[in-house]
């Protein structure tokens, strides 16, 4: 019993709970209110599709259940309501969507989508629940929702066992994964003995990526292509340019070429293109070359 | 996981980191052009039951019709008569708990469908299958009909149901059927054993079993008011000395305008009928038609109030069957045989179907359908079958096992019918007008094991290419140069198809020519073993139709196996179960090869790696090394074992270290002899995992959670040097309430470039030197129920790995990759360069599932049991099969297709690229041939 006891110390109000009996009660007391418990215990009622505990599993588990007086009164109804932009219509959502209440151990409830476009989940245990709504196309967030008796005026607990019916009291809180479980989000309602709580979708979810196909505008973008096309355009359009020049300003054209450092045939342009490699290896420079020619 | 108290700053930062490692983590994802060809998927529904499958129209207003069915795997759902396409579909059990019985009624006008299973009775909208109500009752359900009264004032709204169920206090129930809630309920006494219920249009009869001293059956009828629910009546029905069991009563007919029992001695002899309401038995004598003995006796009956109160009684021998058509006098409740149905050999199936008051009956053979009206033998309708268009063994006889239509009749002649069969091979098919419209492979619903196997075609050429390298080079010279000569006779029929393969290749992607050749391995036989006793093909490269479906195994009802199934031969298939001997089929035709393997050894074996073999025995798990006893683990007290899984038998792995960013190296602990157990301790709600040395039967690794929910699946996976688990918790100091999935890595030591106790040995033996890994271990918190893991294989394991895992509640299977949960993601930092040349991202305590990590995307897959893989023979691809109820197949890349050109390679866009270039080229040709010799003049 001694895990059991390290795990029930844990900082969830719902685990604090002065209704909870102590540790030394539950130790002594398990064997037998474990079986009884589990004979008391209902099957889940609104669970046509569940995971329901194989018997040895459950009769080990009486340790926890002992813990959980069952209750047949807490009802808890979710309803999907029109969200316009994600969800405008939830009658469209498919038959599968369903919503899992993942209980104290041993306790999982799963129940479909109803006509209503609602969740119904009856007969809830007392205990902390995890709610989780799946949809094919759409995504939830989950919530958390806790089921505990409430305090009775006179603040008398220890009959809770004889025949006295108390409220239950539902707290539906949003929660985040990731974050310790005491960590409580922002309340989203609380009630006794039957809560409608709205839950809207999130988000649509995203299946699929699309490939980066073939794309005219994005690849006269690319610098390398706008690079070439300038220079296409300067070896078709210089040509034309110079012919519809006046002659004056040609003439001066010419002459800057001739002067400019890159270009003409003793410009650096040139002498690189006529570079004669045979020559410079054979160690003659172009002025012997052509005083030998000479000769 | 430990949060701050400052609630909301912290789950924004955990989110947006969440967000953050999902964008760094490569995008492996099914691409928008890829999602429905590359994958495929049958939407099962399992066997569909005889009485539970039927037409009925959704929209009362509409005379369109769906087929409804509740299987016998428990999957409700509605199929389009049109295309055999899936409407909805609603599992009733998901956890494998077969229920004896279930219901599934409909009534006359009603867009509701009643369901009723177990301990529970739901009414679902009959179009769009969401729930309407639903009741739980105290015992389990015997019966659920629904209350057809006509008392002259037909109400507008849902007719309410009758539910009868068992247990400790036997009840009738009358459900109000727009709200489920419990009108009146009835309780009845005695220790009768609670049989069935059947209503007329005023009365409702409860039919309880009241067991003799002598060992008999006695029927005894309690008859109650729909109104108040009130005992009107009770009497017995004298059948003393002819029931032995409830097997031979052959019907208990309900909502008709005169129910009636009918049933017979143990030997099929006489048929007795007692109108229900009345105390009279009427016999009749089962004439013998051949030598073999009656199997079995059906009744087939209207289903409605206000039709002619006929019946239909189908005899079936071994080989041949026939029928009598009985006609009931609604004044004095007299049974008049009416006129008898000729015997026909073979199996035949009976459907009933109404239009207005007339009844037709329709008859299913090998060979033929035919339909009468119930009124006279006269046949209104003919229609000759060739084939039922459905694979099946050779020289097998497929026959009609249970059937039901839809007639529409102008006139005396039947101007319609459609009629869906469920064949012997166990294809649900449906024929209009005698011809086949669609076919639902049902019998692959209950697949229990798989395997791949390469096309026999394929694997002749590896054989003969093993024998060439096998033989001295003369003799492997003599072999290919035959083997040439051989492959020119293919020469002229290559030739012709050649422009077709060019404009093909031109055209289409490389990805797609699966149907000339199958040089990346993507058409492999796929081979399912299902529950029936049958062997089921498909083709991983065409999936869309069965390619052989043969019978291995003649299992009496209700006798189970657990078949295995292997390749070990490429090109040949073994199936072997625990009690017989292994056979071979031919993986691509099916045919058996005539060779007898040994028998597989006695004992439930847990799938058992190349040396070690491991069997359960009183909870312990024992381990024979050479058929020689090596270990036993036997678990703590109380401790469970819920499953172990070696590391697979052929896991190639590429590199036997992780390189990091500064090209040092963490040597991976490679051993080919470890396995993961995960026991449970039911009292104390924890779960144990251990990683075991299969060789020595050391510990090598163990691990202990708190608080687990043992009722959850928990599902485990070991590959290469890594394991994974994934289990469901109750909120404690360490965790959240939710699920986790960690993910441990083994290493030789954590010190990069050295090697550890291993040094610098080449061999090592588990027996002799206890080495113990360094073990990385990371929790991630999961949105939802993991019930099944598996990993991705490839030809080398070069490729990355990628973790499948069976998400139940989303019906789907997510691709998680390796690098998303790797251990080794720095906590509480941000990556180091070196890091982040890794691939490695900062540790996030949740790791939620993208949606573009579904392999399904929007196909829903139900059911899944198992996932297996299998290499293809390009690295880059593994191929994944998930089977349970449903069948998904697709195809994986986990590093992206770095083989292979996908479809994001235009052939057509490099070709005008190319044709471009060309055009450019012949332009431009011109212009600088001019150029040039102009320059020449001007220079010269």
């Amino acid at each position: 019993m001694e895990a059991d006891d390290a795990d029930f110390s844990g900082r969830s109000p719902i685990l604090r709970d002065p209704y909870y009996p102590s540790p030394n009660y539950t130790s002594s007391f398990s064997q037998a209110h474990g079986i009884a418990c589990n004979t008391s215990e209902k099957k889940p009622r609104i669970a046509p599709t569940c995971y329901s505990p194989p018997d040895p599993a459950m009769y080990a588990l009486g340790s926890f259940l002992i813990l959980l007086p069952v209750t047949l009164a807490a009802h808890l109804t979710i309803s999907i309501p029109a969200s316009p932009p994600v969800l405008p219509n939830p009658a469209s959502l498919p038959a599968s969507t369903h919503a899992t209440l993942l209980g104290p151990p041993g306790v999982y409830l799963d129940t479909p989508l109803t006509r209503r476009n609602t969740f119904e989940f009856s007969n809830l245990t007392v205990g902390s629940h995890l709610l989780q709504v799946y949809a094919r196309d759409y995504a939830f967030s989950p919530y958390r929702v806790d089921v505990s008796l409430a305090a009775t005026e006179d603040g008398d607990t220890e009959r809770r066992g004889t025949a006295r019916i108390e409220q239950e009291l539902i707290q539906v809180w949003q929660t985040f994964r990731g974050n310790e479980w005491s960590n409580l989000g922002p309340k989203i309602v609380e009630g006794t003995d039957s809560v409608t709580v709205e839950i809207g979708p999130v988000g649509r979810k995203e299946f699929y990526i699309q490939r980066g196909g073939f794309n005219v505008l994005g690849m006269l973008k690319s610098p390398m292509i706008l690079l070439g096309l300038f220079s296409v355009v300067l070896i078709f359009g210089m040509p034309y340019l110079m012919e519809n020049m006046d002659p004056e300003t040609k003439a001066e054209f010419e002459e800057m070429q001739k002067k400019s450092p890159l270009t003409g045939s003793q410009g650096a342009a040139a002498q690189i293109q006529n570079f004669d490699l045979a020559s410079w290896m054979a160690g003659k420079s172009a002025e012997t070359e052509s005083s030998s020619g000479t000769q | 996981m430990r949060a701050s108290n400052r609630a909301n700053a912290h789950i924004m930062l955990s989110t947006l980191l969440t967000a953050a490692s999902l964008f760094l983590v490569p995008a492996l994802a099914v691409f928008a052009d890829e999602a429905w060809n590359v994958d495929y998927h049958f939407a099962l529904l399992g066997a569909p039951k005889e009485e539970t499958s039927f037409f009925h129209q959704p929209n009362p207003s509409s005379r369109a019709s769906l087929i409804y069915t509740l299987s016998e795997q428990h999957a409700l759902g509605a199929v389009n008569p049109r295309d055999g396409s899936l409407v909805w579909r609603q599992l009733l059990s998901s956890d494998g708990v077969a229920y004896r019985t279930s219901f599934l009624r409909a009534g006359e006008g009603q867009d509701v469908v009643i369901s009723g299973i177990g301990h529970e009775v739901a009414a679902w909208s009959a179009a769009d299958g969401r729930l309407v109500w639903t009741l739980s009752t105290d015992g389990p359900l015997e019966d659920v009909e629904i209350l057809e009264l006509s008392d002259g004032k037909e109400t507008a709204g849902a007719k309410d149901a009758v539910a009868l169920s068992s247990g400790a206090n036997p009840t009738v129930q009358r459900i109000d059927g727009a709200s489920g809630a419990v009108k009146w309920q009835f309780n009845i006494d005695g220790s009768d054993a609670p049989y069935q219920l059947s209503a007329s249009s005023t009365q409702i009869f409860a039919i309880l079993l009241h067991k003799t001293i002598l060992g008999y059956v006695k029927l005894r009828v309690v008859v109650l008011d729909p109104v108040t629910g009130h005992k009107v009546d009770e009497y017995s029905l004298n059948s003393e000395n002819e029931l032995s069991t409830t097997e031979n009563i052959v019907s208990v007919g309900a909502n008709s305008a005169s129910p009636m029992i009918a049933w017979t001695d143990s030997l099929y002899t006489t048929l007795k009928v007692n109108v229900v309401g009345t105390k009279s038995i009427q016999s009749f004598d089962i004439a013998a038609h051949d030598d073999s003995p009656i199997e079995h006796v059906k009744v087939h009956a209207p289903y409605h109030v206000n039709s002619l109160s006929h019946f239909l009684v189908h005899y079936q021998t071994a080989a041949s069957h026939w029928a009598d058509v009985f006609h009931i006098n609604l004044k004095n409740g007299k049974v008049e045989k009416a006129y008898s149905l000729p015997k026909l050999a073979g199996r035949g199936a009976f459907s009933t179907s109404t239009s207005d008051a007339n009844v037709y009956f329709t008859r299913v053979t090998r060979d033929e359908i035919t339909t009468v009206s119930s009124a006279s033998h006269g046949v209104l309708g003919r229609w000759s079958l060739n084939t039922f268009g459905v694979a099946a063994g050779i020289g097998e006889q497929v026959e009609p096992i249970h059937a039901a239509s839809e007639v529409s009749v102008k006139g005396d002649t039947v101007s319609a019918i459609r009629t869906t069969i469920l064949l012997s091979t166990g294809d649900w098919v449906m024929l209009r007008d005698g011809k086949g419209i669609w076919n639902r492979p049902e019998m692959l619903a209950s697949t229990m094991v798989v395997t791949f196997a390469l096309p026999a075609d394929a694997a002749t050429l590896v054989q003969q290419l093993e024998v060439e390298a096998h033989s001295n080079p003369v003799a492997a010279y003599i072999h290919r140069v035959q083997r040439h000569l051989s492959d020119l006779q293919r020469l002229p029929s290559i030739i012709v198809s050649l422009p077709q393969q060019i404009v093909k290749g031109f055209l289409g992607t490389s990805a797609d020519d699966l149907t000339a050749s199958d040089t990346f391995g993507f058409r492999q036989i796929i081979v399912c073993a299902t529950r029936g006793g049958r062997l089921v093909a498909l083709d991983a490269g065409s999936p869309d139709k069965i390619v052989w479906n043969v019978n291995v195994a003649d299992l009496q009802p209700g006798q189970s196996r657990e078949p295995f199934l292997a390749s070990r031969i490429a090109g040949v298939v073994e199936v072997s179960s625990r009690a017989g001997a292994g056979i071979q089929y031919n993986a691509t035709n099916g045919q058996p090869l005539a060779e007898r393997l040994p028998v597989v050894p006695e004992g439930p074996q847990v799938p058992s790696s190349q040396v070690v073999l491991y069997t359960m025995h009183d909870g312990t798990l024992e381990a024979s090394f050479n058929r020689t006893p090596a270990w036993a683990f036997t678990p703590m007290h109380g401790e469970r074992i819920i499953d172990m899984v070696p590391r697979p038998v052929n896991d190639p792995v590429a590199s036997i270290g992780k390189v990091l960013g500064d090209r040092r190296v963490l040597y991976k602990y490679l051993d080919s002899n470890i396995a993961l157990l995960v026991t449970a301790q039911d009292s104390m709600g924890t779960a144990n995992v251990y990683v075991l040395s299969t060789v020595s039967g050391a510990i090598i690794y163990s691990n202990v959670h708190t608080g687990v929910d043992l009722t959850i699946p928990i599902a485990s996976i070991m590959s290469e040097n890594w394991f994974a688990y994934s289990f469901t918790n109750e909120a404690s100091d360490e965790a959240s309430k939710g699920h986790q999935l960690v993910v441990g890595e083994l290493f030789e030591s954590l010190v990069p470039d050295d090697r550890g106790m291993m040094g610098a040995t080449t061999n090592f033996s588990g027996m002799q030197t206890a080495t113990e890994p360094f073990a990385l271990t990371q929790t991630y918190q999961i949105p939802e129920v993991i019930s099944k893991l598996a990993v991705t294989r490839t030809r080398q394991g070069i490729t990355s790995r990628q973790l499948l895992a069976v998400l139940p509640d989303s019906n789907g299977i997510v691709g998680i990759p390796y690098g998303a949960v790797d251990p080794r993601r720095p906590v509480n930092r941000d990556p180091t360069k070196d890091e982040q040349a890794e691939g490695l991202v900062r540790y996030t305590a949740v790791l939620e599932f993208d949606p573009k990590w579904f392999l399904n995307h929007q196909r829903e897959i139900v059911g899944v049991k198992n996932v297996f893989t299998s290499p293809a023979l390009i690295e880059s691809t593994s191929l994944v099969f998930a089977y349970g109820l449903d069948i998904f197949g697709t195809r994986l890349s986990p590093s992206f297709s770095f083989d292979i050109l996908g479809k994001d390679f235009n052939k057509l866009q490099m070709l005008a690229t190319v044709a471009a270039l060309a055009v450019a080229t012949f332009i431009v040709a011109p212009l600088v041939m001019r150029k040039q010799v102009d320059q020449r003049w001007r220079f010269l």
